[in-house]
């Protein structure tokens, strides 16, 4: 009797284990990111944000009662590869979303998969205006990250109240370069007219050689410089900047976008960093005034990551999949047109304050920060101080 | 007209990229003329010897000189590593088709590649100037870091020791022999498979030097090989493959035109470059200073 009862059990429970595996089944997630050359200095900390949250959510039960996953794959930086590769994931991993890309040239690529196979994808980093551009939207695609409208209008505002005369750009040739130069430009003129650009120089992405660039640059005698050579780019340009005595024509006076004040920018350069530029980034784990939501961020950060300086992209990539995971909750389903739906107007607190997607145009309102670059004695490498969030509402058209 | 000091300036920013290329290409060349063996891992070796540079150097500190142990234990290392590679696998290759050999040099690359990727991670990875070269020179208006000029120096220095090894010694006659005929130089009691490895090591030794003489103008970061080897690709095939002075000349025509290229095509500055070697291997196949394979 008691081995009958048993046998029963045990039927049941197989029964059972399958019905319940598929109902525990994860949400998958696709995070195609870049993880190898220059762009890996803030593609790797960005993937470790969108990990940190799935491990926290899935620690509290995950979401509609489901863990969810990660899988993250190599870009190499380059569109046709993260394309690929999102095929790859949609195809082989079945994932249910994606979130993810790092440079302005693969976002609006993987933009294009996302459409043709109605997911959702969120993109946390890649800022070219062409992403949620009129003619490129579509119901699944949506930015949590700056755009180069709010990027170059802020930095225009911070160089118009410099007393210079002469404004040069330096900017790599491609969507993020040119979008974010341009609007640099168009809102100098209009806030600064006594300003003029004597100079633009265009080195291609990933340009290794710099000095020509930066000679021809210095011929032309600017007192002021904008670049949004990011990551490793801004690096390798500032050590063959230096000794040519570049930062010292210029007085310091640049803005550097593409977070080239980013903490991972400042510390591997160490002692070559060009201290007293301008620079921006997406996050500072040194911001004094922040809220106290945001200190706790960066505690909790410095501890998943094992760093004391916490990186200023997992930031990106958290948001990115906090976003994500409050969309399944508003449509209480995983189904791809319900999260689209749920994705516009959506606000979310986030470890930098409530950030709101726009239904306009899929946007998130999401400012940088920005300042002057410092020695400071209690690090060992320079930090923005005071450290200013500029708000990107009034720079959103 | 743009003013003189700005064209000088522009022509030292070539002339100092040419003597870093010419470095790599050389050795590259140097193989090619004595082994017949396109080394696509060449590229590889001097990735690996930033890499080496920048290790000894956390090691042995940042200090006066350290520099310098590190740029020599880099390129040792290298050489080393190349010497390995020569006798214990690229050997077996020598009978076989060129094909063969271009697959396996390619397989290095690839290996290589994981491998540094495995021990140094993806990030970027950065060395300070040496002490002592920090600062820069003024001339002719324009500011020419010291460290640029020693890399100004060094290049030609090596072009002559190395044409004076070539040229002068019993190795040198040797090595021009066996890129002429290796079959009679065998044939002659040479023992010419110690000279390939010879010259194998050498080669690395280059490719590694470069590398880790690289490291305070570039950062160090997956990738580079590939970068570079197209490069010096570029630079033996503008000069002449396995033509030791083509491949000076063909560094500097690169350096220069890459240099001045941006000026007249300020968005196209690698067309330049890849239309003047699209130029030459219509007019003159076998490069500026090679001479048309027998």
């Amino acid at each position: 009797m008691q081995r009958r009862i048993a046998l029963v059990v045990l039927l049941a429970a197989a029964l059972l284990v399958p019905l319940g595996a598929s109902a525990q089944k994860p949400i998958k997630v696709g995070f195609p990111i870049i993880l190898s050359g220059p762009g890996a200095l803030f593609g790797e900390p960005a993937a470790k944000g969108a990990q940190m949250f799935v491990d926290e959510i899935n620690a509290k039960g995950g979401v509609l009662g489901r863990k969810m996953e990660l899988v993250v794959r190599d870009t190499k930086g380059q569109p046709d590869e993260a394309v690929r590769v999102a095929r790859e994931m949609i195809l082989k991993d079945n994932v249910d979303f994606l979130v993810g890309t790092l440079t302005s040239a693969e976002g609006p690529a993987v933009s294009v998969v996302a459409k043709e196979n109605k997911i959702v994808f969120i993109a946390p980093i890649p800022k070219t205006d062409q992403l949620t551009a009129p003619d490129k939207l579509h119901p699944y695609v949506f930015r949590v990250a700056s755009t180069t409208t709010i990027e170059g209008r802020s930095a225009a505002e911070i160089i118009a109240k410099w007393p210079v005369k002469r404004v040069a750009t330096i900017a790599p040739d491609y969507a993020y370069g040119q979008d974010v130069t341009k609007s640099f430009v168009e809102h100098l003129k209009k806030i600064a007219p006594q300003m003029e650009i004597v100079d633009q120089q265009w080195p291609k992405l990933g340009e290794n050689d710099y000095t020509p660039f930066i000679n021809a640059q210095m011929a032309k005698k600017p007192e002021a410089v904008f670049s949004s050579l990011w990551g490793g780019h801004f690096l390798n340009f500032t050590k063959q900047a230096r000794p040519l005595g570049y930062f010292d024509a210029i007085k310091h006076n640049m803005v550097a976008g593409g977070e080239g004040a980013s903490p991972e920018s400042t510390k591997a350069m160490g002692a070559d960093y060009p201290v007293g530029i301008w620079g921006n980034s997406y996050d500072a784990f040194y911001w004094d005034d922040a809220a106290t939501t945001h200190k706790e961020w960066i505690q909790k950060l410095a501890k998943y990551t094992k760093d004391e300086y916490p990186s200023s992209w997992p930031i990106q990539g958290y948001m990115g999949m906090q976003f994500l995971a409050e969309a399944i909750k508003k449509a209480n389903s995983t189904e791809s047109d319900k999260v689209a739906r749920a994705m516009l107007g959506l606000s979310v607190d986030t470890p930098i304050g409530k950030i709101t997607i726009r239904e306009k145009d899929h946007q998130a309102n999401r400012g940088q920060l920005y300042g002057k670059t410092v020695k400071d004695p209690k690090y060992p490498f320079a930090i923005m101080k005071p450290v200013t969030y500029v708000d990107p509402t009034k720079f959103m058209d | 007209m743009p003013d003189p000091s700005f064209l000088f300036a522009q022509s030292l920013s070539g002339l100092t990229a040419a003597m870093f290329l010419f470095l790599i290409a050389s050795g590259l060349s140097l193989i090619f003329g004595v082994l017949r063996v396109l080394n696509f891992a060449h590229g590889s070796f001097y990735m690996l010897g930033a890499y080496l540079a920048y290790q000894v150097v956390q090691w042995v500190g940042t200090g006066t000189g350290r520099f310098w142990w590190a740029v020599i234990g880099a390129a040792l290392g290298i050489a080393i590593l190349g010497g390995l590679v020569e006798r214990l696998l690229l050997r077996h290759l020598y009978a076989k088709e060129e094909l063969y050999q271009l697959l396996f040099t390619y397989a290095l690359v690839l290996v290589l590649g994981d491998v540094a990727k495995r021990l140094w991670g993806t990030g970027q990875l950065s060395i300070s100037r040496p002490p002592g070269l920090t600062g820069a020179l003024e001339i002719f208006g324009t500011r020419l870091p010291h460290y640029n000029l020693f890399i100004l120096i060094l290049g030609p220095a090596i072009a002559l020791g190395f044409w004076a090894v070539l040229h002068r010694t019993r190795a040198g006659r040797y090595i021009r022999a066996a890129a002429q005929d290796r079959e009679m130089l065998g044939a002659l009691g040479v023992n010419v498979t110690s000279l390939y490895t010879g010259v194998f090591v050498i080669g690395s030794f280059l490719a590694g030097l470069g590398g880790a003489l690289v490291t305070p103008v570039k950062t160090v970061v997956p990738g580079m090989d590939v970068e570079i080897i197209v490069e010096a690709f570029i630079v033996v095939v503008i000069g002449g493959l396995g033509s030791f002075w083509g491949t000076f000349l063909g560094s500097i025509v690169y350096g220069q035109v890459l240099s001045f290229g941006i000026l007249i095509f300020p968005r196209f500055s690698i067309f330049s470059v890849f239309a003047l070697m699209a130029v030459v291997l219509i007019v003159r196949p076998w490069g500026l200073l090679g001479k048309p394979l027998r």
